[in-house]
């Protein structure tokens, strides 16, 4: 079926709204965001009807909502509860060196617990421990970079795209190849933020600001650490959604994933089934076994997660046309260099869902026929190809708000406890200053 | 007696005993629980004190000690003892002042120009108002001798490497080989970098982190020492030497002056070579080093250029009136004695 462009204009017009919404109408925008979205998302149905069909419309509608969106806001709403409910004391206070070690550490975890699990987990000690200085919204900036995207690049644990590669034959620790591109992009970009941050650690202090470490010695103190179990309870699920389809048990008589039959062409699958309960159970039992003081400790409020759900349910829909254009036109690119499938999966990524991008190039790559590679469901693909196109989907979500699940949500935390973000195209500069320089270094070194 | 005789051991241990016997005393009469300014063995105390006045390097460390001293004694009730203890600090502040290569022995009048001068003066203050007097100073302009005697001539305290002893002693890093930018004489600040690199272990290092809230010991120790100046000033009148001062009170809205003490390079190095008698290449090169490394912290710190006249309030060459004369140039420029006067009305 051809897939007309003009039906990825409610997606064009959504994102111009978020990126502009806050800039020239922030009044209008903060009241009314929900309604846009909506309406965007409504428009973006209502175009695809004479195209597709009702029918066929509905069911898009139907497999978003349910197979996509509800698995991608159940995680997010997961983690965001467990680490909502774990408080770090102490009085460490923000400084260039504090900051390039948390931002390790963050880059580091990614890989353990995900992306969205680490930033959710680091996002708050990061705040808390630089609440005394005034700038930093680059803070949170290279956070994103760091800890929301590059740092996933290591396991399946790390980022969907990924997840879904192993679940096509990739071996798990193969993914551990990306490690020399994250660790020349996390030095690279540790050696860019430190300057910055020492430039406005600099202008605080010489404007009078100062932490508090009239105590003598610091105490580190983890509260709610018990909460970690639910985080790995719910990293658990989230892989278990992945594996459990290969599973004979979770199968039907065709071999497609068991589930629930809404419509006629969709249905919601026992695992994603499970993955949901899962998490939904991780969250009740960590407010349930939790002190609601932590909550209070960490200014816990639902506002970020609302907002986030409303702007990507928007997105999740209205993105559809494109990732059927992607899905349509993808594997005619002819991509065949390394270089090629980088920048065409990083910048695909960058505004679309990275998981179908990472597909559609790794399907492509598996139907070149390469006689050696690494051998996947989808065919062989070199291992360079690969390297590529893993790479270009996890790094490059960083480049835009919502090119990944976190970004958003660090920049609303981040907002709700005083930190002054950037806009969409504010935070666009710093990544084109910032990321793409080391992309580009990525392409010279690892990517010809 | 002649100076050959006057000036002999004797003579420094009897001093260094009235100095210690004052510290008994002020502590005694204040009737205090939270320590001296010297330990419990007078012998050892006033031995290494008296040495300490007989090597110029110590004489810093002599002034330091007197100040705290001064700094306690002025805390008693008006009365025999207030009256008794001071009269005694200021004779002992007068023999030390009288040492050959003590406390205000080299001065750096030029006399010539110390003649062109006169001193315009404008009410600065108003009574009961507290007195903060923040110097900066290019090394060797005899800047800390003129801060110590124009804290003595207001009967306020001083402090200069005693804020950051008490610093050390908040982060308890005396082991930690943080020095003192700024503290002791110019030949020790010269000689001593931010930090004294040591080796150390991951255990030290992980203590450290703790001990220094992650941050750079140099700038826990300006940030502590920032909460210190300020803390400071809502309860007292005081003279601060350096530690960026000027700007920490600023940013903190705390009303102040702030001065800057400098001289020709020529009479600095002059002033230095006597002082700690070294050649002229090594004091002019101390000069330079002292000087570069105060600016750098200033700039770090403030952002601002260390020396520069628009960043004060009164900046002047102390090489035009001496010590004494700018004593007397700061107290009558800004009409200092009348919150003297205020202040003696007050008690």
């Amino acid at each position: 079926m051809n897939v007309p462009v003009w039906l990825c204009i409610p997606f064009a017009g959504l994102l111009a709204c978020v990126a502009l919404g806050p800039v020239l109408f922030s009044e209008w925008w903060e009241k009314n965001e929900p309604k846009a979205v909506i309406a965007w998302a409504c428009a973006a149905l209502a175009l695809c009807v004479p195209v597709l069909g009702a029918k066929q419309t509905a069911e898009l509608a139907a497999e978003t909502l349910l197979n996509d969106y509800v698995s991608f806001i159940v995680l997010l709403f997961g983690l965001y509860c467990v680490a909502g409910n774990i408080t770090f004391e102490g009085d460490l206070a923000g400084s260039p060196r504090v900051n390039i070690v948390l931002l390790t550490m963050g880059t580091l975890l990614s890989s353990v617990i995900g992306t969205t699990g680490s930033s959710m987990l680091m996002i708050r000690p990061v705040i808390k421990m630089n609440s005394w200085r005034r700038h930093k919204g680059h803070i949170m900036i290279f956070f994103i970079f760091l800890v929301s995207n590059l740092g996933g690049c290591l396991t399946p644990l790390g980022d969907p795209p990924l997840l879904m590669g192993f679940m096509r034959g990739v071996p798990f620790f193969w993914s551990l190849h990306l490690f020399a591109p994250m660790l020349l992009n996390m030095i690279v970009l540790s050696a860019v933020f430190y300057p910055i941050d020492l430039h406005y650690y600099r202008r605080d202090v010489m404007r009078g600001r100062r932490p508090d470490i009239s105590a003598p010695g610091t105490e580190l103190k983890v509260g709610g650490a018990h909460n970690l179990i639910f985080i790995v309870m719910i990293v658990s699920a989230a892989i278990a959604s992945g594996v459990l389809p290969n599973l004979s048990a979770f199968q039907d008589e065709t071999g497609a994933a068991a589930g629930i039959r809404v419509m006629e062409n969709v249905k919601l699958t026992y695992p994603a089934l499970i993955e949901i309960a899962v998490i939904l159970a991780a969250a009740w039992l960590s407010f349930a076994t939790t002190n609601p003081e932590n909550r209070r400790k960490n200014h816990f409020t639902w506002a970020s997660i609302r907002e986030v759900a409303v702007l990507f349910i928007g997105i999740f829909i209205t993105m559809q046309p494109a990732l059927m254009l992607l899905r349509e036109y993808g594997g005619k690119m002819a991509l065949t260099k390394p270089w090629e499938m980088f920048w065409a999966t990083g910048a695909l990524s960058s505004f679309l869902d990275n998981t179908p991008t990472y597909l559609v190039f790794l399907t492509a790559a598996g139907a070149l026929g390469e006689p050696a590679g690494v051998s996947t469901s989808l065919g062989l693909v070199p291992v360079r190809l690969l390297e590529a196109v893993s790479a270009g989907a996890v790094f490059m979500g960083a480049n835009t708000y919502i090119g990944n699940a976190p970004n958003f949500m660090v920049k609303s935390i981040s907002e709700e406890n005083g930190v002054s973000m950037p806009s969409f195209f504010g935070y666009m500069k710093w990544s084109l200053g910032c990321l793409v320089p080391v992309f580009l270094l990525d392409m010279l070194v690892f990517f010809r | 007696m002649s100076e050959q005789k006057k000036y002999d051991k004797q003579y420094f241990l009897d001093l260094a005993a009235r100095i210690y016997d004052l510290d008994v005393d002020v502590y005694e009469t204040l009737g205090s629980s939270l320590g001296r300014v010297f330990g419990a063995d007078r012998d050892r105390c006033v031995a290494e004190l008296a040495s300490l006045m007989r090597d110029v390097k110590g004489e810093s460390e002599v002034r330091n000690s007197l100040a705290l001293i001064g700094n306690m004694a002025r805390t008693l009730p008006d009365g025999d003892d207030h009256f008794r203890l001071l009269t005694e600090y200021n004779a002992v502040l007068h023999e030390l002042s009288q040492l050959p290569s003590g406390l205000a022995s080299t001065d750096i009048l030029d006399e010539k120009n110390a003649r062109l001068n006169e001193l315009h003066l404008e009410n600065r203050f108003q009574p009961g108002q507290k007195l903060i007097i923040c110097i900066s100073r290019s090394c060797g302009a005899g800047a800390s001798d003129i801060g110590f005697m124009l804290a003595d001539r207001l009967k306020v305290d001083y402090y200069d490497a005693e804020i950051f002893a008490a610093v050390i002693r908040r982060l308890e890093a005396e082991q930690d080989g943080v020095a003192d930018l700024f503290g002791g004489s110019a030949k020790q600040a010269g000689s001593i970098f931010e930090r004294v690199r040591q080796r150390t272990t991951l255990r030290e290092k992980l203590r450290q982190i703790s001990r220094y809230h992650g941050l750079p010991a140099r700038d826990a120790v300006f940030f502590s020492q920032s909460g210190l100046i300020c803390d400071m000033a809502k309860r007292q009148d005081f003279v601060v030497m350096g530690r960026c001062a000027d700007v920490v009170l600023a940013n903190a809205r705390v009303p102040h002056i702030s001065i800057f003490i400098t001289a020709p390079e020529d009479l600095r190095t002059r002033r230095v070579m006597a002082v700690n008698h070294i050649d002229e290449k090594k004091a002019r090169a101390m000069i330079h080093r002292v000087d570069r490394v105060h600016a750098a912290y200033y700039r770090f710190y403030t952002g601002r250029k260390w020396g520069a006249a628009e960043n004060y309030d009164l900046c002047f060459n102390s090489a035009n009136y001496g010590i004494q004369g700018s004593i007397d140039f700061i107290m009558n420029t800004l009409r200092l004695d009348r919150f003297r006067e205020a202040k003696r009305s007050a008690e």
